[in-house]
């Protein structure tokens, strides 16, 4: 029926029917013309060549949107086995006896798993100084000191429960300025707390400060945070009888994790097999391995795959987290706004292990001074061990803290001299061919092409 | 009662590893069809990463999205990748491809320019063509190519590669040095109401203009900005782990550890910002982790500028908020002259 006919029936209909409250009454007295077939100006975006610069979809979308993305936890294998992992519960200990006999003969557990049975007990992107279960230095209460594969996940939790872990309570350090202090409890004796030290300086730092007309100085603090992707780690390790281990894994880093499994098993490259799987969430927390070498050793015993999936507390207290920095800066400034001189210290909580640390320290020390033009720079920062969960990367290796640090001391300097807040970043920021605090010269720099296009957007106008 | 303010926040953050060398590398093969596979070895972590890489592919080898499969993340079958951390898969990985593409069309040229009589400097691959530059009247298909470099001249169109980025070491005592290829720049401004009964701060509004060179594809740009943005407003406003006294995390879970929901986050405008970096694939950097660098520092200053207080300690709680505002009011009060 079209459009036409539908009106020429409405002549026929009853005025009251007519004259309810409907939208049709708003009816003009021509029929609506036909509207033009209207065909896309444009293909798919997918479809099109030149490919760069299209908003093209992506080709999993699909699947997402339908629910049908296949994540580790979606994944089975006949005769898999689940695997929990006992953690410790107490920040720093030592481990003076385990238990597993009571445990090994509950009825669906195929096998127990502690430090000692593992090849090489230790990894870590840049220091080697992580267990892959403890032993027998517990150095933060979400380490795991024991693992159980069993035939379903509630037969392997119950039998958590039943390993009897006897701990000789150690000293702990939480505080990370008390960690740097000589007389601190060591977390990884004897070394000291302090892991790694950057510094980057240029120019002359007093004489930048003694030309200074007005000195700025403030400390700010940042939380540890987690990552809190959607889908938490999760694995499939697979010990086939040919000896060669297959792993389905949520991770990032695919290349890193087949080095770091090799190392941990005593294994050779080629006899592992490394497939990455759709990641649920990453965000730099799952840039390294945490529970593949254990799931991949329960295989090897048990002889079947054998899965493991964090459960949401295990997220928070046994993977890695984003640092807590405390930042002290001090910033020399013209009347003008102009800043000449500029000292940062940095102490970044490392947690107990390094993980990503030494990068986060890195980039955190080089972006401290923002991205402004100064002359005189010293910038010192430190990493410190604490009996706390493990530190590492996060969206930003320590960028968005020493944001929140550059930033808002440089409203405080534009609010104290006057200056609107734009302005004061506009007169400061890089140049293309700028030098960075590192002395490198900087290209393709469109900052103040940023800040201006940000201030149209937003409607930003000086206050008088 | 409630009062508005605003902030702003501008940053600078490197793509790719500091110094340490981070490769990637790539193959690509065209098949005999005129479409192409491509491996690698990075894992899409949700980002939209393998759509990026598929259209870096295409666009060097003038074919579309859809013409390319990307294969990726498995150790036996993909060429090494450092992997999807560092803002670094589209510089880095992107480059890979972008090296082993060119091979690829390389062998497609060579095969191309007697068929078309001209030399294989003379050529271009454009819109499933590969043609002749300035004179497009005269070319032949790259599924028809193809085909002949397989299966006629047994010279299959396959291209590997990869690429580091170049930098230079710092020096241990002044940390002078080139630690990073390239960066990139943003800004965010925030609009929030603050609530100086309760210290309750409401983000109405954020406009981000971020940085990345090129943007492969604006729509996945903007969904790394809005989400590095949600990342922010928890970092500003809400998400903190807390341990007690003996080191114990006290709450590890999603009811005491609070995380902005969909109902918490602002409006958002993104603008990118034209850029045009020559060291990247088709002039792209990246963006994924610069999204959520200013957002905290924007909103910190935005409630700065609504009430007064600087608060220096994250996460910008209510209870901090109103103990600042408090402890405000008391110093004013104590300067009025008796």
């Amino acid at each position: 029926m079209n459009e036409h006919s539908r009106v020429l029936e409405r002549d026929e209909l009853e005025i009251a029917e007519l004259r309810s409250p409907d939208v049709d009454l708003r009816l003009p007295a021509v029929v609506p013309r036909e509207p033009f077939p209207i065909e896309p100006l444009t293909v798919d975006a997918r479809q099109q060549t030149r490919a760069v610069g299209q908003r093209a979809t992506r080709p999993d979308g699909r699947l997402h949107g339908l629910g049908q993305t296949k994540y580790i936890d979606d994944l089975s294998f006949p005769g898999m086995l689940y695997a929990r992992i006992k953690r410790a519960g107490i920040a720093s200990a030592r481990i003076k006896h385990i238990d597993t006999s009571a445990a090994e003969t509950m009825p669906g557990v195929m096998a127990v798993l502690i430090g000692k049975e593992i090849p090489t007990n230790s990894f870590g992107p840049t220091f080697q100084d992580q267990p892959v279960l403890a032993d027998p230095i517990v150095r933060h209460a979400g380490d795991g000191v024991a693992a159980v594969a069993a035939v379903t996940e509630q037969i392997a939790n119950e039998a958590l429960a039943k390993i009897v872990v006897e701990y000789e309570p150690l000293p702990a350090v939480l505080d990370p300025v008390a960690a740097m202090r000589e007389d601190s409890p060591q977390v990884h004796a004897p070394n000291s707390n302090i892991y790694a030290t950057k510094v980057v300086r240029k120019g002359n730092i007093e004489k930048g400060f003694a030309e200074s007309d007005r000195i700025f100085e403030a400390r700010f603090s940042t939380q540890m945070i987690e990552h809190v992707s959607l889908e938490p780690h999760a694995a499939i390790a697979d010990w086939d009888a040919n000896g060669r281990l297959t792993i389905w894994a949520t991770i990032g880093r695919i290349t890193l994790a087949r080095s770091d499994i090799a190392r941990t098993l005593k294994l050779p490259m080629s006899r592992i097999r490394i497939i990455g799987t759709i990641v649920g969430g990453n965000f730099g927390g799952k840039n390294e391995i945490s529970q593949e070498p254990t799931l991949a050793l329960l295989s090897k015993k048990t002889g079947r795959p054998v899965k493991g999936v964090f459960t949401r507390g295990e997220e928070f207290i046994a993977t890695t987290t984003r640092h807590p920095i405390i930042m002290d800066y001090k910033t020399g400034v013209s009347n003008k706004g102009r800043i000449l001189a500029r000292q940062i210290r940095l102490v970044l909580d490392g947690g107990a292990y390094c993980s990503w640390s030494a990068t986060t320290l890195g980039k955190a020390c080089i972006l401290s001074p923002g991205p402004y033009k100064i002359d005189n720079v010293l910038a010192e920062a430190f990493v410190v061990y604490t009996n706390k969960t493990m530190t590492g990367a996060m969206r930003g290796f320590g960028a968005p803290q020493v944001c929140f640090a550059y930033e808002s001391q440089m409203d405080d300097i534009a609010k104290a001299l006057g200056i609107d807040p734009l302005e004061i970043r506009l007169l400061n920021a890089f140049d293309e061919g700028s030098s960075s605090p590192t002395g490198q010269v900087l290209h393709s720099v469109v900052i103040k092409e940023s800040l201006r296009k940000a201030a149209d957007r937003f409607g930003w106008e000086p206050r008088s | 009662m409630k009062r508005r303010g605003r902030g702003i926040a501008c940053m600078w953050y490197p793509i790719g590893f500091t110094v340490d060398a981070n490769a990637s590398a790539a193959t690509v093969k065209v098949n005999e069809d005129g479409t192409a596979t491509v491996l690698t070895g990075t894992v899409e972590t949700g980002q939209g990463s393998l759509t990026v890489l598929g259209q870096i592919a295409a666009e060097a080898l003038g074919i579309a999205t859809d013409d390319v499969h990307v294969v990726s993340a498995d150790t036996d079958t993909t060429p090494m990748d450092t992997g999807a951390i560092a803002s670094r898969t589209t510089y880095v990985t992107g480059n890979a491809i972008w090296l082993a593409a060119e091979a690829a069309k390389a062998i497609l040229f060579e095969t191309a320019a007697p068929m078309l009589g001209v030399k294989t400097s003379q050529l271009e691959a454009k819109d499933r063509k590969i043609q002749v530059k300035n004179y497009p009247q005269r070319a032949v298909t790259i599924g028809e190519v193809a085909h002949r470099s397989q299966v006629v001249l047994g010279q299959p169109a396959i291209g590997s590669a990869s690429w580091n980025p170049p930098t230079v070491a710092m020096d241990p005592e002044t940390g002078q040095g080139k630690p990073f290829a390239t960066y990139v720049y943003a800004t965010q401004i925030a609009e929030v109401d603050v609530d100086d009964e309760t210290g309750e701060v409401e983000i109405l509004r954020i406009a981000a203009a971020h940085d990345c060179g090129t943007a492969i594809n604006p729509m996945l740009v903007e969904g790394q900005v809005e989400g590095g943005i949600s990342m922010g407003v928890g970092m500003a406003l809400q998400e903190e782990m807390l341990f007690d006294a003996n080191g114990r995390h006290i709450n590890p879970n999603l009811t005491n550890y609070i995380m902005p929901t969909s109902l918490d986050m602002p409006e958002i405008a993104v603008d990118i910002v034209q850029g045009f970096d020559p060291t990247g694939p088709f002039g792209a950097k990246g963006v994924g982790e610069p999204t959520a660098v200013p957002t905290s520092a924007a909103i910190l200053n935005a409630i700065h500028d609504a009430v007064g207080v600087r608060v220096t300690s994250l996460p910008a709680t209510a209870e901090k908020v109103l103990t600042a505002i408090k402890a405000k009011r008391a110093a004013e009060r104590k300067q009025i002259p008796a």
